[in-house]
């Protein structure tokens, strides 16, 4: 397995008195699909703020890609570059889903006949060709949710992180959205998704790290088979 | 006829032969108020926005000392900027005072606290998903905060509105340092003042019709705006 993509050692994330999480150690690494778990309020969501560079923790060291993290601005926008975070509820921009889809992409330098091939991919990919010139706050739930997810997925990132992604959708979004982890996967992208649903690591084959009142008190480790069937030699880790 | 149906009938016949002194009156309250919102809109609103999106601890009292500065009495601005622009005063040298330009001046201080008050709600009134949805995809801070501002850009022309309405209907400002001259810094509601006072009620209220049209499509703008502005 390659070095990881996170290095956390000793991190505690703080609201106010309240320590929202608290990780001795967690290594995240490429091509690794994910889950974490935990009830309400367990620090996943801070989990993922953490990972996503939009939460500083109040110690401890996290590091990306070997290099320490010092969030200080210059470094947080290279880095912001490599990740991307659907959010439980993602918010869409009002315009288009073609500009909501494109905005990362478009923040990374790309643009032109690149840009509008990155976005026609991306919408094909979650199942929505042909919504480019759709009102975005005008979807549903689920469409919402794939054309976040899509937007995500323009922008061509090293690490994807999700929140509660496949919370109140419908069969086909989730089918989807879960397909489209595995094949994000494949391709070598680290893939994070926090969830309720105790079956999802099961179902999806992913490595477990399992959270409660912020602390990390179970992780299940790669799955050795899995490994050896996946062509593309990514590894996954089932609880 | 009665007198006040009689003056409605002068008052139109004003308007409608376009009166050189009653377009003057409009054109020099149009100029100057536009102008002052303009200069106010530049400190106001960034202002507003980044009192909203920080945290510092004073403020609460500043959101207050800002909400009350919204309800500072127009003539008492125009004193105090009155005592600065007057000969004896710190910017005296500037000669300013009983020009349009003293008018803008004083408007403008007049406008800032709306505006800023009005930016500050609509930032807060502002889904809190905006910014962190514009990092996580890479943007940079200025990208970042483009985007706020392009979601709550009817927030802010509410705020430009608002501060425009505020300084066209006032008399206060432009009465104490335009000086209410004729054909240089008479203004329709400083001259709706005087002409009133003299007894050509005609003329004021031909200039009285002209403002509450004026008004009146200020309210219905701003209305438009902060329906658009609800989810």
């Amino acid at each position: 397995m390659r070095a990881p993509f996170y290095h956390l050692a000793g991190v505690e994330a703080r609201y106010r008195d309240k320590t929202a999480l608290m990780v001795d150690e967690l290594a995240l690494h490429g091509g690794q699909l994910n889950v974490v778990a935990g009830l309400n309020g367990c620090g996943k969501s801070t989990l993922l703020n953490v990972l996503a560079f939009l939460m500083q923790p109040t110690q401890g060291v996290v590091k990306f890609s070997g290099k320490r993290v010092r969030w200080d601005r210059a470094q947080l926008r290279e880095l912001r570059q490599s990740v991307t975070l659907v959010h439980q509820e993602p918010f869409l921009f009002r315009g288009s889903v073609a500009s909501n889809v494109s905005y990362g992409a478009k923040a990374r330098g790309i643009s032109g006949y690149a840009l509008q091939e990155r976005v026609r991919k991306s919408l094909e990919l979650v199942g929505l060709s042909g919504f480019e010139s759709r009102n975005a706050n005008r979807l549903s739930g689920g469409e919402a949710r794939r054309v976040a997810l899509a937007r995500a997925l323009a922008c061509d990132p090293e690490v994807i992180l999700l929140d509660e992604p496949i919370a109140y959708v419908d069969e086909l979004s989730t089918k989807i959205i879960e397909s489209l982890l595995v094949a994000s996967v494949d391709r070598g992208v680290l893939v994070v998704v926090s969830s309720h649903d105790p079956t999802l690591g099961v179902r999806l084959n992913a490595r477990t790290i399992r959270l409660q009142q912020g602390r990390l008190v179970q992780d299940s480790e790669a799955q050795e088979m899995y490994a050896i069937q996946s062509p593309e030699g990514s590894v996954y880790a089932i609880l | 006829m009665g007198p006040f149906t009689q003056s409605a009938g002068t008052a139109f016949r004003l308007i409608f032969s376009a009166d050189r002194e009653v377009f003057a009156a409009v054109w020099t309250s149009v100029s100057t108020a536009g102008w002052s919102t303009l200069i106010a809109s530049l400190f106001g609103l960034p202002i507003g926005m980044a009192i909203g999106l920080s945290d510092f601890p004073l403020k609460r009292l500043t959101v207050i000392l800002l909400n009350s500065l919204m309800a500072m009495p127009t003539v008492v601005l125009g004193l105090l900027i009155f005592g600065l622009l007057s000969r004896q005063g710190v910017l005296g040298v500037l000669g300013l005072l009983f020009t349009p330009k003293a008018i803008i001046v004083g408007q403008s201080l007049l406008a800032i606290p709306i505006i800023a008050n009005y930016s500050l709600s609509a930032v807060r009134a502002a889904d809190a998903r905006i910014l962190p949805t514009a990092l996580t995809l890479g943007a940079s801070t200025v990208q970042s905060f483009t985007q706020l501002t392009n979601e709550i850009r009817f927030g802010i022309m509410a705020a430009v509105i608002a501060g425009f309405g505020r300084v066209i209907s006032e008399v206060g400002v432009a009465m104490m340092l335009g000086g209410n001259i004729r054909w240089y810094t008479r203004t329709m509601t400083t001259a709706i003042a005087l002409e009133t006072s003299k007894g050509e009620f005609a003329f004021g209220l031909a200039l009285g019709i002209v403002l509450m049209l004026i008004s009146f499509s200020i309210n219905v703008g701003l209305s438009f705006m902060q329906e658009e502005q609800q989810p």
